[in-house]
C-alpha cells in the first residue's frame, strides 16, 4: 500500500517538474537550431549555436543592453532594500497617531495596476526632463526611481519585523547606540535571510520590468534586455533562433542569482530570524 | 553595518556622477531649436527600417547635411509607446517620424489631431494609390506619407495542382466558394491541406471583407456595421466552412503559419504581398508556386482584390518638423528612383503611382516559375476597394474572432452578427 502511494506521488509530480522543465528544455534546445528547424517544433538540439550567438551579437548591441539591465536591476535593488526596510522597521518599531491609517493608505496603493499610473507618471517624468533632464525620459534613472519605494517591500519588511527580537533595540539602547546604528549594526545583520529574499525578488522584477521601461526609454543605447527581446521580434520573418539566444541570454543572470541565494530566499520566505 | 554603509554610498556616488555626465548626451528632442538629428521609429529591420535606410542614403546624396536615428521597435511597442506620451501630453522623447498600420492609424489621428504635422502642402495625395487615402487623411488634413501595400494574393503550389489535375487559372478570378470546392478535390487527392488557419487571427476576416468594399463599421469610421452586413456574415461563413470542413491546417501563431507553408503541408497561402520573402524563404520549393488574384467573396460588388495590413509616416508635430516633413516629401512622397530600389533590394511594393512602373516591374522571378509578381501585384494595388479602417479595426475584429467561436459551436449567423454589433457598441461608443 505504501509502495503504491509513493509511486502514484512520484508519478505526480515527475509529471509537475516534466511540465514546467519543458519549456525551459525547450528554450535551451532551440538556442542551438536553425530558424525555421524552430518553427518546425524540432526538439533534438542542433549545431546552429555559433552561428546564433555571431548573428545576436553582430546586429544588436547586447553588451550594451546587459550593462543596463545590470545597472538598473543593482541600483534599484540596493536602494529600494535600504528604503523600503527602513520604512517597514519604522512601521512597526516607532508609535504614531496616524500610523496605521498612513500604512492602510499605503497598502491601498498596492491595489491600482501599474497601467493606470503610467500615463500621470510619463508625464511627471517629462516635467522632470525640463529641470533635471539627466533624471528624465529617456534615462536609466528614469526606470529607476519609481521602484526605489514600493508599497509591496514596505510591507514585506514591516510583517517580517514583527519577527524581529525587540529586546534587541533596548539592548542597542543601553550600549549607548544611535537609532540609525541599532537599524544598521543589529537590525540588518540579524535580518539576513528578508533582506536576500526582498533582494532577490527586487532584483527579477526589475530585471524582467518590460512596460515602464519600454515607455520611457527611447534611444537604442539605454535599451535593456527585455526591450531587446522584444525588438528582435519585430520582423515580418523573425530569426527565431537569435530570439531564443537572447532568450537564454536574458534568463542566466536571474538563474544565477536565484540558486546562490536560494537558501536565503526560502528561510526569509518563510520568516525565520536569526537572533 | 559598514559594507552596507560603503555599498550604498558607492551607488548614490554612481548614480550622480553618471547623471551629470550624461546630461548632455540627450537633447534630439529637447524644446526649441532644431534638433541635431531627425529620429524615426519603425519596425521589421529588413523591410521598414531597410526602406528607412535607403531613402536616408538617396536624401544625403542631393540635400547633404542630415541625419537620420532609426530606432528599431516592434509594431506593438511603438502604439504602446505612441499611446502613452500623446495621451500624457508631453511630447518630450517623442519621434519625429512614426511609422503606423494603416488599420490603426484613424485613431491616433483622431484622438491626437494636435499631435501630428500637417504634410497637405508636402504630399499630394493624388499620387497614390486610391485606397491609401481614407486611413492617412482627417478632416479634410493629409497627415500621412503612404508607404507600402498589403495588396492581396493567393500564392499556390503549382506542382500539388498539377498532381490533382487543376491548373492555376482554375483558381483565378473565383469565389471562395468555388475555393473551397476545388480545395477539397485537391486535399483529397493529395492529402495535402488547401490553406492554413489560425481561428484567432483576424486577418483573413479583414481581407475578405475588403473584397466586397465594406467594413466593421460604416464609412463615418464610427459607426458599428456588423448587424445585417452581409460581407462580414459572408467571410464569418467561409471562414467556418474551410476550418469545419477540414480543408484547413489550423495553426496557432506566426511561426508555426510560415512552417506550415515552408515544410510544404499546404497547397496556398492568401495572404498580403509582404509574405514573398517568408514564402521565397524555402529554396528548395523555387518553381513551385505561383500567385493569382485572391478569391472574393459571393456578394454583390465584390472584386478579386483586397488588402491586408500596409502602413504609412507620420510627421510629429515636435521641433524638427518641417525637416522631417522635406525628407519624407522628397524621398517617398516622390523620388521614383528610390521605390524601384526598394523593389529590387528589400521586395517593398509602394503606392507612389508614378513610380510603379519600370525596370523593377518587369522583373521575371524564377522563384515563381518566371511569373512577374510585381507587376501582377501592382496591377491588383490597383483595383483594391477603398474602405475606411475608421478607429476600431483592432477592437472589432477581437469582437468577431469571439464569436467565431459561438458560431462554430452552433449559434445562428444572424444572431452571431446581432451580438457581435451589440458587443461593439457597448464597447466602443
Amino acid at each position: 500500500m505504501n509502495k503504491l502511494k509513493s509511486i502514484f506521488t512520484y508519478g505526480i509530480l515527475s509529471i509537475a517538474a516534466i511540465v514546467s522543465l519543458f519549456p525551459f528544455a525547450w528554450m535551451l534546445i532551440s538556442m542551438t537550431n536553425k530558424s525555421s528547424d524552430i518553427s518546425q517544433g524540432r526538439l533534438l538540439p542542433g549545431s546552429n549555436l555559433l552561428e546564433n550567438l555571431r548573428n545576436l551579437f553582430e546586429s544588436y548591441n547586447v553588451g550594451s543592453a546587459l550593462f543596463n539591465s545590470f545597472f538598473i536591476a543593482i541600483v534599484a535593488t540596493v536602494l529600494c532594500l535600504v528604503v523600503s526596510s527602513l520604512a517597514g522597521y519604522g512601521f512597526e518599531i516607532y508609535r504614531s497617531k496616524g500610523k496605521d491609517i498612513v500604512f492602510n493608505i499605503l497598502l491601498l496603493s498596492m491595489m491600482i495596476p501599474f497601467a493606470a499610473l503610467m500615463v500621470p507618471l510619463f508625464r511627471l517624468f517629462g516635467d522632470v526632463s525640463q529641470v533635471f533632464p539627466a533624471f528624465g525620459i529617456d534615462t536609466l534613472y528614469a526606470v529607476i526611481l519609481p521602484y526605489v519605494s514600493t508599497a509591496f517591500f514596505i510591507f514585506f519588511f514591516r510583517q517580517n519585523t514583527k519577527m524581529f527580537t525587540k529586546d534587541l533595540i533596548e539592548a542597542g539602547r543601553i550600549d549607548g547606540l544611535s537609532e540609525i546604528g541599532i537599524f544598521f549594526r543589529i537590525y540588518m545583520p540579524s535580518m539576513k535571510n528578508t533582506f536576500a529574499a526582498a533582494g532577490i525578488i527586487s532584483f527579477m522584477n526589475n530585471w524582467n520590468n518590460f512596460l515602464w521601461p519600454l515607455v520611457i526609454l527611447q534611444s537604442p543605447d539605454v535599451q535593456t534586455i527585455p526591450l531587446l527581446i522584444s525588438n528582435l521580434g519585430s520582423g515580418y520573418s523573425p530569426d527565431f533562433g537569435i530570439i531564443y539566444t537572447a532568450i537564454v541570454i536574458g534568463t542566466i543572470p536571474t538563474a544565477l542569482i536565484f540558486f546562490f541565494l536560494q537558501k536565503y530566499f526560502v528561510e526569509g520566505m518563510t520568516g525565520s530570524v536569526k537572533g | 553595518m559598514k559594507k552596507w554603509k560603503i555599498l550604498f554610498a558607492a551607488v548614490l556616488l554612481t548614480m550622480v556622477l553618471s547623471a551629470c555626465s550624461g546630461g548632455s548626451a540627450d537633447g534630439a528632442s529637447d524644446d526649441g531649436g532644431d534638433p541635431d538629428a531627425i529620429t524615426a521609429w519603425a519596425w521589421d529591420p529588413l523591410f521598414n527600417i531597410a526602406a528607412l535606410e535607403l531613402a536616408e542614403e538617396q536624401y544625403v546624396q542631393e540635400a547633404g547635411d542630415f541625419q537620420l536615428d532609426i530606432i528599431d521597435n516592434a509594431q506593438k511597442d511603438i502604439v504602446q509607446k505612441l499611446n502613452t506620451g500623446l495621451s500624457s501630453g508631453t511630447m518630450n522623447g517623442m519621434p519625429n517620424i512614426v511609422l503606423i498600420e494603416d488599420y490603426r492609424a484613424q485613431s491616433f489621428l483622431q484622438a491626437y489631431p494636435d499631435a501630428f504635422y500637417d504634410m497637405s502642402e508636402h504630399v499630394n495625395i493624388d499620387d497614390f494609390a486610391e485606397y491609401k487615402k481614407a486611413p492617412t487623411s482627417f478632416d479634410g488634413k493629409q497627415y500621412g506619407i503612404p508607404f507600402d501595400t498589403g495588396v492581396t494574393g493567393l500564392y499556390l503550389r503549382t506542382d500539388y495542382l498539377e498532381e490533382a489535375g487543376y491548373t492555376p487559372e482554375d483558381l483565378t478570378n473565383i469565389t471562395w466558394d468555388e475555393y473551397i470546392e476545388i480545395g477539397k478535390d485537391i486535399t483529397e487527392k493529395t492529402g495535402k491541406k488547401m490553406i492554413s488557419l489560425n481561428p484567432n487571427d483576424p486577418d483573413h476576416l479583414r481581407h475578405m471583407i475588403q473584397t466586397a468594399g465594406t467594413w466593421f463599421t460604416d464609412e463615418d469610421g464610427e459607426t458599428v456595421n456588423m448587424a445585417g452586413n452581409e460581407a462580414v456574415g459572408e467571410a464569418l461563413r467561409v471562414f467556418k466552412t474551410m476550418l469545419d470542413e477540414d480543408i484547413a491546417h489550423t495553426n496557432s501563431d506566426w511561426s508555426s503559419r510560415i512552417a506550415a507553408f515552408n515544410s510544404g503541408d499546404i497547397v496556398s497561402v492568401a495572404t498580403g504581398n509582404w509574405m514573398t520573402p517568408s514564402v521565397k524563404a524555402e529554396e528548395s520549393q523555387s518553381g513551385n508556386w505561383t500567385v493569382v488574384p485572391i478569391p472574393r467573396l459571393s456578394v454583390d460588388g465584390a472584386v478579386n482584390a483586397s488588402n491586408v495590413g500596409g502602413s504609412s509616416f507620420y510627421v510629429l508635430n515636435i521641433p524638427g518638423k518641417e525637416q522631417a516633413a522635406e525628407f519624407l516629401a522628397s524621398t517617398f512622397g516622390s523620388d521614383t528612383a528610390l521605390y524601384q530600389d526598394l523593389v529590387t533590394e528589400i521586395g517593398a511594393i509602394g503606392t507612389y503611382l508614378p513610380a510603379l512602373e519600370g525596370e523593377a516591374f518587369n522583373q521575371e522571378d524564377e522563384f515563381f516559375a518566371g511569373q512577374n509578381i510585381n507587376a501582377d501585384f501592382v496591377k491588383w494595388m490597383m483595383e483594391i476597394p477603398n474602405v475606411n479602417y475608421g478607429m476600431h479595426t483592432y477592437a472589432s475584429t477581437d469582437i468577431l474572432i469571439g464569436e467565431l467561436q459561438n458560431y462554430r459551436s452552433g449559434k445562428a449567423l444572424e444572431e452571431v452578427l446581432e451580438d457581435a454589433q451589440k458587443q461593439a457598441e457597448a464597447q466602443l461608443n
